[in-house]
């Protein structure tokens, strides 16, 4: 196995675009290009993610961006699995380059939804769970994932107070992130007035529906001469599933698929949870924040919410915690948040991150989770 | 099993089973697992001999959340709950219960019964102790 490096990457702010999610996903595909230093002749493939095309009533991107990019040859798909759409497509890029199929290649994520209103918007999110067998049956998506923070509550005694750290931190965090939806701090008296949307999730509880788009350069290291940045070595890449329906598992209280996903990443990667300096987790609500952190082995079962709430995922915590301001501020624009996750850690890594930069950028772990967890995909990068 | 009149094995058959027939259908596996959702193999222990069951309509409320929103299918009946209820006799089923506004009005643990009902999906009432659904 070649090993393999994030060369480049690139986002837009995420919120509301005025253009199309071709122009905006063409447009941060070449800016990681850029940022690569890499001919983009070397590109071998392009894996896109843009799972609610539909709703530009667009599917077959690949293509149109190669196009635009001056590569109409090059291959492409589109690679989807809901929320964790393009960290699949990330997966996808390393197994091809490591195994030596490609040398180098492109992985782009985008969504806009934001022409859409509210309604059609949440049955576009509740399309990644069961149709038949929770959608059916009344479940929205915060619904679901309300239902899972009822059950972690009922066994961990998991309160309203803890959950609303998570956010307050997040949106401090996204504060001080120019691409981030959100630019500003809420306080826990603001979230604890939000309205309730599911119990016990509130409004300030849920990420937004965003628009977005991000990219990522991945190559093998012998086809980089100087690279232009510093880059990110892929020390793992590895993607799980659960039972799709949350009825049919034996626990509520976290997801199966990042349990497992976290222990094939640490094995792949020959380290485990204490090596990791930050993280990105899949924070679509502040339960899905403290269950990753669960999940993935930086706290035990019950633990996470209290000592988010006593500020060790801050900043300046001992491990920080979605440091872009995560799904909740940075924004979730479905199918590029797994690659904007990796924008954020390459710049982090490339000490760019300003006012939310972290202390120790040596190692760290990127988690984006499919819908309520049938897909999981966790990846780990250090220096070189 | 007649290819033209799918019953069990199908989507559609458990649909019918909630909204036209007054029946919640699922599956016992080899293993003992139960499951009220579709499949061709056991998600739990991979065995193929799945056999056709009629789950009963009664059970308890494991974990719920009441949805203020609702989605576009439930457009007029928000506020209501959407539950996970594990039936007796086996098997654990998602389904809402309407009329429901505050957590606090529910339980877990509590008993509900499902309420064959012309409108989607697998609706529940709660169960006052000792008496008929409400």
């Amino acid at each position: 196995m070649r090993e393999t490096w994030v060369v480049g990457a690139a986002t837009n702010r995420y919120g509301k675009m005025a253009e199309t999610g071709r122009e905006a996903a063409t447009r941060v595909a070449l800016e990681a290009l850029d940022v690569s230093g890499i001919d983009p002749k070397r590109i071998g493939y392009t894996f896109v993610s843009n799972a609610f095309g539909v709703a530009e009533r667009q599917a077959h991107l690949g293509p149109l961006i190669n196009t635009a990019l001056g590569l109409p040859d090059v291959p492409s798909a589109t690679i989807e699995s809901a929320c964790s759409s393009s960290s699949a497509g990330l997966h996808e890029a390393f197994v091809h380059v490591a195994g030596g199929f490609l040398d180098a290649a492109l992985v782009v994520g985008v969504e806009k939804l934001s022409h859409l209103d509210t309604l059609a918007a949440t049955s576009y999110f509740a399309m990644g769970a069961d149709s038949a067998f929770e959608t059916r049956n009344g479940a929205t998506f915060p619904g679901l994932y309300a239902t899972l923070a009822h059950a972690h509550r009922q066994k961990y005694g998991t309160t309203s107070e803890q959950l609303g750290a998570v956010a307050v931190k997040n949106h401090a965090n996204g504060a001080k992130n120019p691409h981030a939806h959100f630019q500003k701090e809420i306080s826990l008296e603001t979230y604890l007035r939000s309205p309730v949307i599911a119990s016990p999730l509130r409004l300030y509880d849920c990420c937004p529906f965003s628009d977005g788009a991000a990219a990522v350069v991945v190559a093998a290291r012998e086809m980089v001469g100087a690279p232009s940045a510093e880059p990110l070595v892929i020390r793992a890449s590895a993607r799980s599933g659960s039972v799709a329906e949350m009825q049919d598992r034996p626990d509520l209280t976290g997801l199966p698929a990042t349990r497992t996903a976290a222990s094939a990443a640490f094995r792949q990667a020959g380290v485990g949870p204490e090596k990791i300096d930050f993280t990105e987790v899949h924070d679509c609500f502040t339960i899905a924040e403290v269950m990753a952190l669960e999940d993935l082995g930086f706290y035990p079962k019950g633990r996470a919410a209290a000592a988010g709430a006593a500020g060790e995922t801050s900043l300046q915590g001992k491990l920080p915690v979605n440091p872009s301001g995560g799904l909740k501020a940075k924004g979730h624009p479905v199918s590029a948040t797994g690659a904007g996750q990796v924008v954020e850690i390459f710049e982090q890594f490339n000490r760019r991150a300003g006012a939310r930069q972290v202390p120790k950028t040596e190692w760290a772990l990127a988690h984006n989770v499919g819908a309520t967890g049938g897909s999981c995909s966790v990846h780990i990068f250090s220096h070189r | 099993m007649s290819d033209e009149t799918p019953r069990l094995h199908s989507i559609a058959a458990f649909r019918r089973g909630y909204e036209e027939e007054g029946r919640l259908l699922g599956f016992r596996s080899a293993c003992g697992f139960v499951t009220a959702t579709w499949a061709l193999v056991c998600p739990r222990c991979g065995q193929r001999d799945l056999t056709e069951a009629e789950l009963q309509r009664t059970g308890r409320l494991v974990a719920f959340t009441v949805q203020t929103v609702p989605s576009d299918e439930f457009l007029n009946e928000a506020p209501y709950a959407y539950a996970l209820v594990d039936l007796d006799g086996g098997g654990r089923v998602t389904g809402w219960i309407p009329g429901v506004a505050e957590e606090a009005e529910l339980s877990v643990g509590e008993r509900v019964q499902f309420v064959p009902s012309y409108k989607p999906g697998v609706q529940f009432a709660r169960v006052p102790s000792g008496g008929s659904p409400t």
